[in-house]
C-alpha cells in the first residue's frame, strides 16, 4: 500500500506553515510572484517565485499576496493560481511529488475563525488535484487541538491579516464561540509606516522594512531600550529612533483585543468563567509582541483577574495542531472528505 | 483518567469538525447549537411522549371540560376562534384563524443603514484655522459617530475612512449603491467676514433665495464634477421629491440635538436653524439626506474647542442622538423614497 502523508497547513496572510507526518516542517512567506517580462524571466530563470525569494525579487515580479485577511480572495484568478502555487510549493517542501504522490496526501488546513462557508468551499475547490483529501478547520481550533486545550480555554491567535478568538468548550467551536478581528499584524504595519512617514518625511521607508522592524522589536508598555533602525534619507543611510512610533502602532491593537476577549469571556457560562480567564493562550506572530500578555492580564484585573500565556514558538503551532487532527481523523472520514 | 477524558473530547470535536466539513461539501445549512447536556437532549426528545398522557389525565381530571388556553406572560391574549362553551370535545390547543393587522412596530429597522460623509478630504482641506482643517475634524467626528452607531446596531457606510480626495458625485454614488436609509454629511463652517459669529446649522435639499447660501453651496459644489446642465437636471428632478419631507424631519431632529447638546458647553453658540440649500451631496443622493455644519472654524474660540477630542466626541454623540431619535420616530416599514408619516 502506498505511503499516506498527513499534513497540517496554516495558510496565513503573511506566512504559511506546513507540518508533515514524515517529520518535515517548513514556513514560507505567503508571497507568489511571476516574472514581469521576458527579461525578468531570463534573469530569474524561473516561471514562478515563492516566499522570501519572491519578496527579495519583487521589482521584477508581478507579486501577489493571495490571502487577504487569511482568506482566499475571490474573483481574482491570479490570486487563486497564487494560492495553488503556494500550496504546491509547501507540499513539495515536505516531499510531495518527489517520493510521495499528491493522491496520497491528507491535509488539514486552518482558516480564520469567521471564514464563511462559501470561503471554505472556494478554498476546497482551489485545492482540487493538489491533495487527495481535505479537512478545513478554524485556525484557533487547530491550535487548541494541538495543545490539548479543548476545554475551558481561550485561544487568541494574532496573525497578519486577522486576530482570531476561540473559546473551547469541549466541542467543535460554533459561531458564538469565535470572533475574528481585522486588526492584526498588518494594521500595525500600516500604522507604523504612517507614523514614521509623519515623523521622518524625508526618509524612504517601505512596508517591508516596517514589517521587519516590527517583527524584531515590537512591544507594548514601557520600552526596554530605544528602537533605532536604519533607513535611507535622501539616499544616505540614517539612524531613526522609532521607539514611540512602534509603541503607538503596537498599542492600537490592544483596545479591540481586550474588548473582544472580555466580551467573549462574559458569554461563557458563569461557573466556568474563572477557568477560562486563567487559561488564555496567545498564539500567532502577534503573540510575540513583548508586554502583550501582561497588558491583557492587566485588563483582566477588572473582571476578576486571569492568566495569559504565550507560545514561545508560534510559527508551527497552528500547522502542528492541523497535523495532529490529520493523524487522528479516522480513515473512514478521510474517504468522505475527498478534495 | 484525565488523559482518557481528553481523548474522549478529542474524538468528539474531530467528529464534529468532519461533520461540519461534510455539511459544507453537501451545501447543508449550519447546524443549530445543541444543548451541551446530553440528558437535556434526551428529555427534550422524550417530552412529546410525556406531555400527551399528562394532557389527557388533566382533561379527565376536569371532567372532560375544555382546558383553557394558556396565555404566556408578556403576550397579549388573542381573540378566541373556538367557543369554549361547546363542551364535549377536548380542546387541547386553541388556534385563531382571524388575521391580526401587524403593527409597524413589528419592523423596528426602517433606518438600518446609515451613510456618514466626512466632508472634504485629501487635496481638499475645506475650511482651515490655525493647526486644524475641516477635513480632519469631519473625519474624526465621522469615526466617533460610526463607533456609536455600530454599537447601537446600525450598519454604517462611510464615504471616506481616511484622508483622501473623494469626488462629491462618488460620495453620492456610494450612498445610492449601498441602498442606505439615510445620509448624513458632516461639515464645519467658516464665515471669514464675521469671525465673531459661531453657530450650528443643518441643511436639507431645497431651493434657496439666500445669496449667502447660494454662495456656500456653490463653494461646496465646486469640486463636484457636475456641469451646470447636469445640476439643473438634477435639481428639477428632485425639488419635488417626496423624500424632502423626510430630510426636513431628519434635519430638524439633528439640529435640535446638536444645538441642545453643544450649547451646554458654549453658552455663546447660536442656533442658526434648519435651512434649505442645493448641496450636491443632498441633490444626488436617493435617500433622506442632511448636511450638518457642526461648528465654525472662523471663530477662534470655537476653533479651539474643535481641536479638543472631548468636544468632537460630544458632537458625534449629539449627531448620534439625532439619528437615533429619527430612527425611533420612523420605525415603521417604509418604501425607499416615499414618506413615512402615519
Amino acid at each position: 500500500m502506498a505511503e499516506i502523508l498527513h499534513v497540517g497547513i496554516d495558510l496565513g496572510t503573511s506566512r504559511s506553515a506546513i507540518s508533515a507526518s514524515n517529520g518535515e516542517r517548513f514556513v514560507v512567506d505567503s508571497f507568489v510572484g511571476w516574472p514581469l517580462d521576458m527579461v525578468a524571466k531570463k534573469v530569474l530563470k524561473r516561471d514562478v517565485l515563492i516566499g522570501h525569494e519572491a519578496v527579495s525579487n519583487r521589482t521584477m515580479l508581478d507579486l501577489h499576496r493571495p490571502l487577504e485577511r487569511g482568506l482566499l480572495k475571490e474573483g481574482s484568478e491570479k490570486d487563486v493560481e497564487a494560492v495553488r502555487e503556494l500550496l504546491r510549493h509547501l507540499l513539495r517542501l515536505v516531499g510531495v511529488n518527489g517520493k510521495i504522490d499528491a493522491s496520497n496526501v491528507r491535509a488539514v488546513v486552518g482558516v480564520p475563525a469567521a471564514a464563511l462557508r462559501t470561503n471554505k468551499q472556494y478554498l476546497r475547490n482551489s485545492m482540487k488535484g493538489i491533495v487527495d483529501s481535505l479537512l478545513i478547520v478554524s485556525e484557533p481550533f487547530a491550535v487548541a487541538y494541538g495543545l490539548d486545550a479543548l476545554l475551558h480555554t481561550m485561544i487568541i491567535d494574532i496573525g497578519a491579516g486577522t486576530t482570531d478568538f476561540c473559546v473551547m468548550k469541549g466541542r467543535y467551536p460554533t459561531e458564538e464561540d469565535q470572533r475574528t478581528l481585522m486588526i492584526a499584524g498588518d494594521s500595525i504595519d500600516t500604522q507604523l509606516l504612517k507614523l514614521i512617514e509623519e515623523r521622518y518625511p524625508q526618509a524612504n521607508v517601505t512596508v517591508f522594512m516596517v514589517r521587519e522592524w516590527k517583527e524584531k522589536h515590537s512591544f507594548v508598555g514601557e520600552p526596554q531600550a530605544p528602537v533605532i533602525v536604519t533607513a535611507p534619507v535622501k539616499g544616505v543611510p540614517t539612524e531613526l529612533d522609532i521607539t514611540s512610533d512602534l509603541r503607538t502602532a503596537c498599542e492600537t491593537i490592544l483596545p479591540p483585543i481586550t474588548e473582544t476577549m472580555i466580551d467573549l469571556l462574559a458569554r461563557v457560562e458563569p461557573e466556568f468563567q474563572e477557568r477560562v480567564r486563567t487559561n488564555i493562550i496567545l498564539s500567532g506572530g502577534g503573540g510575540l509582541i513583548r508586554g502583550l500578555s501582561d497588558a491583557l492580564e492587566n485588563a483582566l484585573k477588572g473582571v476578576g483577574g486571569g492568566k495569559v500565556r504565550y507560545m514561545e514558538d508560534p510559527v508551527f503551532i497552528g500547522s502542528d495542531g492541523g497535523l495532529a487532527l490529520a493523524i487522528d481523523a479516522p480513515e473512514g472520514d478521510w474517504e468522505k472528505l475527498t478534495a | 483518567m484525565r488523559a482518557a477524558r481528553i481523548e474522549r473530547v478529542k474524538r468528539r470535536v474531530l467528529r464534529q469538525a468532519v461533520a461540519e466539513n461534510l455539511d459544507v461539501i453537501r451545501g447543508v445549512p449550519p447546524r443549530a447549537v445543541r444543548p451541551g447536556n446530553r440528558y437535556v437532549r434526551i428529555w427534550l426528545r422524550r417530552a412529546p411522549y410525556l406531555l400527551v398522557p399528562l394532557v389527557i389525565v388533566a382533561w379527565l381530571g376536569r371532567g372532560g371540560q375544555a382546558i383553557p388556553p394558556v396565555v404566556e406572560a408578556g403576550l397579549a391574549a388573542q381573540p378566541r376562534a373556538v367557543n369554549a362553551g361547546q363542551a364535549g370535545l377536548p380542546v387541547l390547543h386553541e388556534t385563531t384563524t382571524s388575521v391580526e393587522r401587524v403593527t409597524s412596530a413589528a419592523f423596528p429597522l426602517a433606518v438600518r443603514r446609515v451613510v456618514l460623509d466626512a466632508g472634504h478630504g485629501g487635496s481638499d482641506p475645506g475650511a482651515t484655522a490655525v493647526s486644524v482643517t475641516e477635513k480632519t475634524i469631519t473625519l474624526d467626528i465621522g469615526h466617533r459617530l460610526r463607533g456609536l452607531l455600530e454599537r447601537e446596531g446600525f450598519e454604517v457606510i462611510t464615504t471616506r475612512a481616511d484622508d483622501r480626495t473623494i469626488a462629491l458625485r462618488d460620495r453620492a454614488r456610494l450612498a445610492n449603491d449601498s441602498n442606505s436609509d439615510i445620509f448624513v454629511s458632516i461639515h464645519v463652517n467658516a464665515i471669514v467676514k464675521h469671525t465673531a459669529s459661531r453657530g450650528i446649522e443643518t441643511y436639507y435639499l431645497g431651493p434657496t433665495n439666500d445669496p449667502s447660501l447660494t454662495q456656500l453651496a456653490a463653494a461646496e459644489n465646486s469640486v463636484s464634477g457636475y456641469s451646470l446642465g447636469d445640476m439643473r437636471k438634477l435639481l428639477d428632478g428632485v425639488y419635488a421629491d417626496a423624500r424632502r419631507d423626510e430630510s426636513h424631519e431628519l434635519a430638524t431632529i439633528v439640529q435640535r440635538e446638536l444645538f441642545t447638546s453643544l450649547r451646554a458647553s458654549d453658552s455663546g453658540l447660536e442656533n442658526w436653524g434648519v435651512k434649505r440649500a442645493p448641496f450636491i451631496v443632498l441633490v444626488a443622493t436617493d435617500m433622506p439626506a442632511v448636511l450638518a455644519e457642526v461648528g465654525c472654524l472662523s471663530n477662534e474660540k470655537e476653533a479651539a474647542m474643535l481641536r479638543r477630542p472631548e468636544y468632537r466626541q460630544k458632537i458625534a454623540a449629539a449627531l448620534f442622538d439625532g439619528i437615533r431619535a429619527y430612527a425611533s420616530a420612523n420605525d415603521g416599514p417604509k418604501t425607499k423614497g416615499s414618506p413615512n408619516h402615519g
